[in-house]
């Protein structure tokens, strides 16, 4: 029971592995731009070959960055009972929208083709591609790295008047509120459970009552978080805080080749898994 | 209004996206209803209610928050799409809002509601819109679930939207909280 109030402690958002790796080091701007280029690719790229290699390179980068695997299996591990219900739905019931290819079994309006079962393997195998590179990313780069790069990344969009600074603001603000939203939340799941309420205890399929029993935990969250907003904004605002203002960096990044030949590297392997024909 | 990104605009934006985030993270956003989506959602909530509160622009960015934070945290392969789990959102708060925007003259609390409704029904029909398109769903398929988990998510869109943007307004006007720099 108590277990389902601890919030913050499952939250595993910025956390960061520091094992001084190649992939550590990289200046985050590449790191970022290799980054969006592979997902990019994986997201367009519906081969099996293509799927299996991008995989083959995903697991390759756990072992580049000193990352142990078993950091990306655990964000797939809770996933492997939605994907097989997912993929035996697809596989049933896709069949008219996956036509062509060979067709291995049609009864009524069950129709399993080739097609339908590439559909269903390469959409699981994006799955965990994504969840790899995605962990490897935020495994090796902490948060302010994060946004410094993507703050640099987005600096050629204030030519056509982007507010790249104020716009990396707020995701800094952002991800630096999750966890005190989580204590916040914590304190009250605490506060409505001592009154009896109950979290969690209502069947699945009880949905409309699951819901009612997120409004008293959701309505106060919101009226707590604006209320810190209000907070925040006056604190800003009193320091004489101007967005749009321009402003001199603390961090500055310079790219050595290294840094060159990963975006030349995630390139080149993008590419690859776009011409693979299979 | 004031044009461009003010100081609250951007604490704002980022303290719903951080709510966006928090809901996807702890899965509580989540609303099991046994479809081939998964899962019914409340995290359009924080976009509907950055659009109605600062503008479209800041339910805009909420909405990229949202998106991205869904397309990372995703268990099913139809969210790990970027196409799927982040473009559609990106409208959510901007429907939201000249809804809110159209309807403000007629009744207040009218448009409110009438904005979380219409923010929801952006979010269900462009993301099952674009599953067809990508072929991960059939058009029938798509229907069912707009109607199990979308009107769901449709109704608890208008009542917490309410909820909290007309809680709010009232704090507001008793003159409590607010900054009174930006006024």
């Amino acid at each position: 029971m108590s277990a389902e109030f601890e919030l913050s402690r499952n939250i595993t958002i910025g956390q960061y592995l520091p094992t001084d790796s190649v992939v550590h080091r990289l200046d985050p701007r590449f790191k970022l731009a290799a980054f969006v280029i592979m997902i990019l690719a994986i997201a367009i790229c519906g081969t099996y070959v293509g799927n299996l290699f991008a995989l083959a390179i995903c697991i390759a980068m756990f072992w580049v960055s000193k990352i142990p695997l078993h950091y990306g299996l655990s964000g797939v591990k809770p996933a492997i009972p939605f994907i097989i219900i997912l993929a035996t739905l697809q596989l049933l019931f896709y069949g008219e929208i996956a036509r062509g290819g060979t067709v291995y079994f049609q009864y009524g309006f069950v129709t399993i083709s080739s097609e339908s079962v590439r559909l269903v393997l390469v959409s699981a195998m994006r799955f965990v591609e994504v969840i790899f590179l995605s962990s490897v990313l935020t495994l090796s780069t902490s948060t302010t790295e994060l946004t410094h790069g993507m703050e640099r990344l987005l600096g050629p969009l204030q030519k056509v008047k982007f507010p790249v600074h104020a716009f990396a603001l707020i995701i800094t603000i952002a991800i630096r509120f999750v966890p005190t939203f989580a204590m916040e939340m914590e304190k009250m799941m605490k506060a409505q459970a001592s009154r009896g309420a109950d979290f969690g205890t209502g069947e699945w399929w009880r949905i409309i009552r699951r819901t009612k029993d997120m409004l008293p935990i959701i309505i106060p969250l919101f009226n707590v978080a604006l209320a810190r907003a209000e907070d925040l904004i006056l604190a800003m605002e009193a320091r004489c805080y101007m967005p749009g203002a321009s402003r001199t960096q603390y961090t500055h990044y310079k790219a050595n080749g290294k840094d060159y030949a990963a975006l030349i590297i995630s390139i080149f392997i993008s590419v690859i898994m776009l011409y693979i024909p299979w | 209004m004031e044009k461009g990104l003010t100081v609250r605009r951007i604490v704002i934006a980022g303290v719903l996206g951080a709510i966006a985030i928090l809901l996807g993270v702890t899965r509580l956003g989540y609303i099991p209803v046994p479809t081939a989506a998964g899962n019914a959602t409340i995290m359009h909530i924080p976009v509907v209610i950055g659009g109605i509160m600062e503008g479209w622009g800041v339910g805009m960015i909420i909405g990229l928050i949202f998106g991205v934070s869904s397309f990372l945290n995703a268990t099913v392969p139809l969210f790990k799409d970027p196409l799927v789990a982040i473009l559609p959102r990106l409208f959510i708060g901007v429907t939201a809002y000249f809804t809110y925007v159209g309807l403000k003259n007629i009744n207040e609390y009218f448009a409110i509601g009438a904005a979380g409704f219409i923010g929801a029904m952006t979010n269900t029909i462009l993301v099952l819109g674009m599953a067809v398109i990508r072929g991960y769903m059939t058009f029938g398929v798509a229907a069912t679930v707009a109607l199990t988990s979308g009107l769901p998510e449709a109704i608890v869109s208008v009542i917490v939207t309410l909820a909290v943007v007309a809680a709010w307004k009232n704090l507001v006007k008793a003159g409590k909280q607010k900054s009174k720099i930006s006024g």
